[in-house]
């Protein structure tokens, strides 16, 4: 189960923040970061898998402006965004593919 | 350089180096609805076990996150304990153990829970399988024959042996072809006479990143769509030269009606992107060989319980579930 | 394991099993008994598997 977790951060702090995400590592870790940094307010956008061991990561965002807990909310409705709009083009690629080929439509 | 001034985003494969033609994609800023208007699905091919498509307009990140998914994050059902009460084969019980492991179950795990550590006794959870055989002689049938098949029963064990012992009210839910082995022709171990296995097999859900057995995939992967164009014409044996310099099928040679033969791109797509060309000096400059850099080519295998453009989606909704359990908890801090 | 006290009383009274090397017949033997097959007289002899059961992971 995957928890993301504040690590020892000045709370007051808002605008840059690292946070620990547990059991996920370079398949969230690089889509979130790459969609993350390409924000406007966003200065800068990192992540590290500290030891291969550990099914942990660490996600850096340092914004300009607002806070980093925000921009990292944005990423993860983009990315839902991004996959519900996958699979609704995939399936009617797949719909129109298997009537063309006259494959069963079933599941 | 002249007939790549498309605006296709391409790497160019140079003979030592490779240039592209305009900045790359990776620092294109990932924008959702540039996404949107952007992303083309293109199925070029669907079976049973295979599936190739072409996810066009998308960013590298987003198509290895996806193969990541397909491959580690999946989850499928594979055997995980090896209950044995008799194993007098001269197959060790852990290496037996390990090889039952990896046979391939045609069971759905979307139909399946993943088990809790101390859930008890739970048809939601698990298989259960059942392996019972013993190799006896052949007395009185062809006494001078030395055909293995003649002299023994049972020599061989096989994937086709397994038999499956529905628990709790599987029975009704399941058919045993649903669930059973994917292949019945795996050779499990060899016996002789006196030889006996007697063993229960437990099979759960689970996912690839925890052991390879429970990949539903043999291999997903990706490659950028390959273009090659020919600059100025190449004809005679310089053609069949060029042609041999690429994978088959990607050079046609051309008879032209003056009797010359010509060197014509007939499909890049299925070009391994060898840099032979390069070899020869008299047809370096005939050649531009690029790859297009948001043209994904996806290729899943299946090992069989999914079909793979299931497998495709599944990877899909499970970045999906990942963010909104993510934001949910987010939420709530 | 078990206490060696139990152990001893059930070897006493339950003798070991024991395979020969050369005919492969099963032989009882009991503590003292000369390790011999009765069949073939071979005096190489194995040991039966347990049929305790052992589970292993598929790993």
């Amino acid at each position: 189960m995957p928890i993301a977790q504040l690590a020892g951060n000045d709370p007051s702090e808002e605008k840059s923040k690292t946070f620990v995400f547990h059991d996920e590592g370079h398949t969230l870790g690089n889509v979130l970061r790459c969609v993350i940094s390409s924000y406007n307010d966003v200065e800068f956008c990192g992540y590290t898998v500290p030891h291969p061991a550990e099914s942990k990561m660490h996600f850096r965002i340092q914004m300009y402006e607002g806070r980093a807990i925000d921009a990292l909310k944005r990423g993860l409705t983009d990315l839902v965004k991004m996959c519900d709009h996958t699979i609704e083009k995939f399936n009617e690629e797949l719909i129109s593919f298997k009537t063309e080929n006259q494959l069963n439509t079933e599941n | 350089m002249a007939s790549i001034n498309d605006d296709k985003p391409r790497v160019i494969l140079n003979e030592f180096k490779t240039t592209q033609n305009i900045p790359s994609v990776l620092d294109q800023t990932f924008h959702i609805k540039t996404f949107k208007k952007n992303l083309r699905v293109v199925i070029v091919r669907l079976d049973n076990l295979e599936l190739e498509f072409d996810l066009i307009g998308i960013h590298p990140f987003i198509a290895n996150t996806f193969r990541r998914l397909m491959l580690s994050d999946v989850p499928s059902m594979a055997i995980e304990k090896v209950h044995i009460y008799n194993n007098t084969s001269i197959i060790q019980d852990e290496v037996l153990a390990h090889r039952l492991g990896l046979i391939p179950l045609k069971a759905d795990p979307r139909l399946f829970n993943f088990k809790v550590a101390d859930s008890g006794e739970n048809d939601q959870d698990n298989l259960e399988f059942e392996l019972k055989i013993k190799c006896t002689r052949i007395k009185d049938e062809n006494k001078d024959s030395s055909r293995i098949d003649d002299i023994y029963k049972n020599h061989s064990v096989y994937s086709k042996h397994i038999k499956w012992i529905p628990n709790g009210n599987q029975a009704e839910t399941f058919k045993e072809e649903d669930v059973g082995p994917v292949h019945d022709d795996i050779l499990i171990a060899k016996l002789r006479p006196g030889h006996e296995l007697d063993l229960k097999l437990i099979a759960v859900k689970s996912i690839g990143r925890d052991h390879a057995k429970f990949s539903p995939v043999a291999t997903a992967f990706y490659r950028l769509l390959p273009d090659i164009k020919l600059t100025r014409e190449v004809e005679g044996e310089a053609a069949e030269r060029l042609q041999k310099c690429f994978s088959p099928g990607v050079i046609g040679l051309r008879h032209l009606k003056d009797g010359r033969t010509v060197a014509v791109v007939n499909n890049s797509r299925y070009d391994s992107t060898s840099r032979n060309v390069y070899r020869y000096d008299d047809l370096k400059d005939a050649v531009i060989m690029t790859k297009i850099q948001d043209h994904f080519i996806f290729s899943v295998e299946s090992v069989g319980s999914m079909a793979p453009d299931v497998i495709f989606t599944e990877a899909v909704k499970m970045l999906k579930e990942k963010c909104m359990s993510l934001l949910d908890e987010l939420e709530q801090s | 394991m078990s206490d060696p006290s139990t152990k001893d009383s059930a070897t006493t009274k339950t003798p070991m099993v024991y395979i020969c090397g050369e005919c492969h017949s099963e032989n009882e033997i009991r503590p003292r008994d000369p390790i011999r097959c009765r069949e073939c007289g071979y005096r190489i002899m194995y040991k039966k598997r347990t049929k305790r059961l052992i589970v292993f992971d598929a790993r």
